[in-house]
C-alpha cells in the first residue's frame, strides 16, 4: 500500500505565464490576459475619477485634475493603455473569429511531422500582430507631438 | 445553456467596444483624425467641452451604452479569471454574485456624474 | 562507427514515503544514436539506482503511459529521441498538472475522471440497435473525416499538461475530454450532443478554453485538441441559437435487396473413396 499521499503538481497562475518553451499563440494569450487584466484596473481609476471628480466635486476640482495627470509619466501611461486597447482589440477580433470555429482550417487526417491548425493559421496571428504594431506606432506619432 | 449566452455576449460586447472605444480615443486623443472628418472640438478635456457632450442627448447615449458595454465585458473576463483560481462548488455563486454587485455600483456611479451634468 | 555521447541525465525524484521535498538526482548515460529518453531512463533503472520508478508500456508512442515533461516540454519519453533534444543536459520531471505518485509517475485518475464524464461513447436513440446490433451504421467518407482526426487520442495526458487553463482550474475538463466530447458529437452516426452539453457548457467547460493553443502544440499525435474545442463551440453556439442544418444521425445499413447469383460450386475432381490410405 502506499503509505504517502500523491503530491499535488499543479502549476498554478504562474503555468499562466511560462510553463515551458511553447510557440507563439500561447504567448498571444498571456498577453491578451494581461492587457485584458490592465485595462480592468485602468477603468476602474477612471471611473473612480471621472465619477468623483466630475459628479460630485465640480468644476474646480476637475480643472485641477485634468492638469495633474498633464505630468509626462502619465501621459506614458494613457499611452500604455491605448497600445494594450489596440492589442487586446484585435486579437480579441482574431479570437472571435477562431473561437466560433471559422478561419481555422477543416479537420485533417495527421500525418507526421504534424502542423496543427494554429500553426497553419500563423501567418494570420502575425499579420494581426504586425497591424497592432502599425497602429501603436501610428498613435505614438500623435502622443509623441505632444498630444491634447 | 446560460453560460453559452454569456459568452457570446463577451464577444457581441468586444466588437462593439472596438468601435465605442476607438471613437473614444480619437475624439480624445487624436485630433489629427477628427479634423480630418471635418469636425472640430475644443481640447475634450476641458469642462466645457465634457459639459457640451453631457448637455447633448447623443453623447449621453453614446456614453452610457458604451459604459453598460465595457463593465459587461471586463466583469465577465474578470469572472472567468477568478474561477479559474478559485475552488468550485459554492465559492461560484459567491463569486458571480460579487461580479454583480461591483457591475451594477460602478455603472450607478458612472451614470450619475453624466445625467447629473444633464439635468442641472 | 557511431560516437557513444555521455548525456547527463538529470532527473527529479520524490518518495512519499520518506517525505521529502522532490530533488533532482544527476545521471550520467552513455547515448548511442537512436536512444530514447525512456532508454535513457531504463540505463539509469538498471545500472545506476533501481529505485527510480518510470511508466511506460509499449515504448511505441500509441499507449501513453510515458508521458513526462523533458526539457520543459511535455513529450512521450519513448517517442524523443535524446539527439533530438539537441542538448547535454536533459531535465526529466514528472507531467505537470497530475498528482505526483513516487518518481516520474503520475496520478491520471483525474484525465480519466474527465473523459469519462463526457460520455465518450456513441449515443442514439435506437438502443435495441446499439444493444444488440444487426448492421453497420451508414458513414460517407466526408462524414468520416469531420472527426476522424481527433479519434486518435491515446488518453496520455500530455495536452493537460500543457494547457494554461489546466493549471489553475482543477475542476476544468481539459482539452482531452472537450477534444473526446466533440470526436462524438461530430461523428454523424451519433445522437447524443444534447447529453453531453450539460457537462461541457459550464464555465468549468467549454468555456474554460481561451485558445492558447498549447494542447495541439503538445499532441503526439497531432489531433490537435484545440481545433476539436473551437468546433464545439460553434456546435454549441448553433445549436444555441437555432441556427444551421440540424441533421439526423445516420441510419442503419440496409440489408442488401438484390443477391448475388449463387456461384455453381465446381465437380469434384476427385472421387471419394478413390485412393484410401495405404494401411
Amino acid at each position: 500500500m502506499r503509505a504517502g499521499s500523491p503530491r499535488e503538481n499543479y502549476l498554478g497562475v504562474r503555468g499562466w505565464v511560462w510553463a515551458g518553451r511553447y510557440d507563439l499563440e500561447r504567448y498571444l494569450y498571456t498577453l491578451h490576459r494581461i492587457t485584458g487584466l490592465g485595462l480592468v484596473l485602468y477603468l476602474f481609476m477612471h471611473l473612480t475619477v471621472m465619477a468623483i471628480v466630475r459628479g460630485i466635486l465640480g468644476e474646480g476640482a476637475y480643472e485641477d485634475v485634468i492638469d495633474f495627470f498633464e505630468h509626462s509619466v502619465f501621459k506614458v501611461g494613457e499611452y500604455v493603455v491605448f497600445a494594450a486597447f489596440i492589442y487586446h482589440g484585435l486579437n480579441g477580433l482574431r479570437l472571435i473569429f477562431q473561437e466560433l470555429g471559422f478561419l481555422l482550417g477543416k479537420p485533417k487526417p495527421p500525418i507526421y511531422p504534424f502542423r496543427d491548425s494554429l500553426r497553419r493559421r500563423r501567418p494570420l496571428a502575425l499579420g494581426m500582430m504586425g497591424f497592432v504594431v502599425v497602429m501603436a506606432a501610428f498613435v505614438l506619432t500623435d502622443f509623441a507631438k505632444g498630444g491634447p | 445553456m446560460r453560460d453559452t449566452y454569456l459568452w457570446l455576449l463577451q464577444l457581441v460586447t468586444g466588437s462593439l467596444i472596438i468601435v465605442f472605444l476607438a471613437v473614444h480615443m480619437v475624439m480624445m486623443h487624436l485630433d489629427n483624425i477628427v479634423g480630418f472628418f471635418g469636425g472640430h472640438i475644443d481640447e475634450p478635456s476641458f469642462w466645457s467641452s465634457m459639459i457640451d457632450r453631457a448637455t447633448k442627448g447623443w453623447w449621453l447615449t453614446f456614453y452610457i451604452s458604451f459604459l453598460a458595454l465595457v463593465l459587461y465585458h471586463a466583469l465577465y473576463g474578470l469572472r472567468g479569471i477568478v474561477l479559474e483560481v478559485t475552488p468550485s462548488g459554492r465559492t461560484e455563486r459567491v463569486v458571480t454574485g460579487m461580479i454583480w454587485a461591483v457591475g451594477l455600483g460602478a455603472f450607478a456611479l458612472g451614470v450619475y456624474a453624466p445625467v447629473h451634468l444633464f439635468t442641472r | 562507427m557511431d560516437t557513444v555521447m555521455q548525456i547527463r541525465f538529470k532527473v527529479q525524484r520524490y518518495n512519499p514515503e520518506n517525505g521529502a521535498a522532490p530533488r533532482m538526482d544527476e545521471f550520467v548515460v552513455p547515448a548511442p544514436r537512436g536512444m530514447t529518453v525512456l532508454d535513457g531512463l531504463f540505463y539509469i533503472r538498471d545500472n545506476l539506482d533501481s529505485t527510480l520508478a518510470v511508466r511506460s508500456s509499449c515504448r511505441m508512442a500509441i499507449c501513453g503511459s510515458c508521458a513526462m515533461l523533458i526539457n520543459n516540454f511535455p513529450h512521450l519519453a519513448c517517442h524523443t529521441q535524446i539527439a533530438e533534444l539537441k542538448a547535454g543536459t536533459i531535465e526529466v520531471r514528472p507531467l505537470p498538472n497530475f498528482p505526483i505518485i513516487k518518481d516520474l509517475v503520475v496520478d491520471l485518475t483525474p484525465l480519466f475522471e474527465k473523459h469519462k464524464a463526457v460520455k465518450p461513447y456513441l449515443i442514439r436513440s435506437d438502443v435495441e440497435e446499439m444493444e444488440d446490433p444487426t448492421a453497420e451504421f451508414l458513414q460517407t467518407p466526408e462524414e468520416l473525416d469531420a472527426y476522424l482526426q481527433f479519434s486518435y487520442c491515446i488518453k496520455c495526458g500530455l495536452c493537460l499538461a500543457a494547457c494554461p487553463t489546466v493549471a489553475t482550474d482543477t475542476p476544468f475538463l481539459g482539452p482531452q475530454a472537450l477534444a473526446q466530447c466533440y470526436r462524438y458529437c461530430g461523428d454523424s452516426r451519433d445522437d447524443g450532443a444534447k447529453e453531453r452539453f450539460p457537462t461541457v457548457d459550464r464555465e468549468h467547460g467549454l468555456w474554460g478554453c481561451h485558445f492558447a493553443g498549447a494542447c495541439s502544440e503538445a499532441c503526439p499525435k497531432g489531433l490537435d485538441p484545440a481545433l476539436a474545442i473551437q468546433l464545439l463551440k460553434r456546435l454549441r453556439v448553433s445549436r444555441a441559437l437555432g441556427l444551421g442544418r440540424k441533421r439526423r444521425p445516420t441510419p442503419v445499413a440496409s440489408p442488401p435487396t438484390t443477391r448475388q447469383p449463387k456461384l455453381p460450386v465446381p465437380e469434384f475432381t476427385v472421387e471419394v473413396g478413390a485412393n484410401p490410405p495405404e494401411k
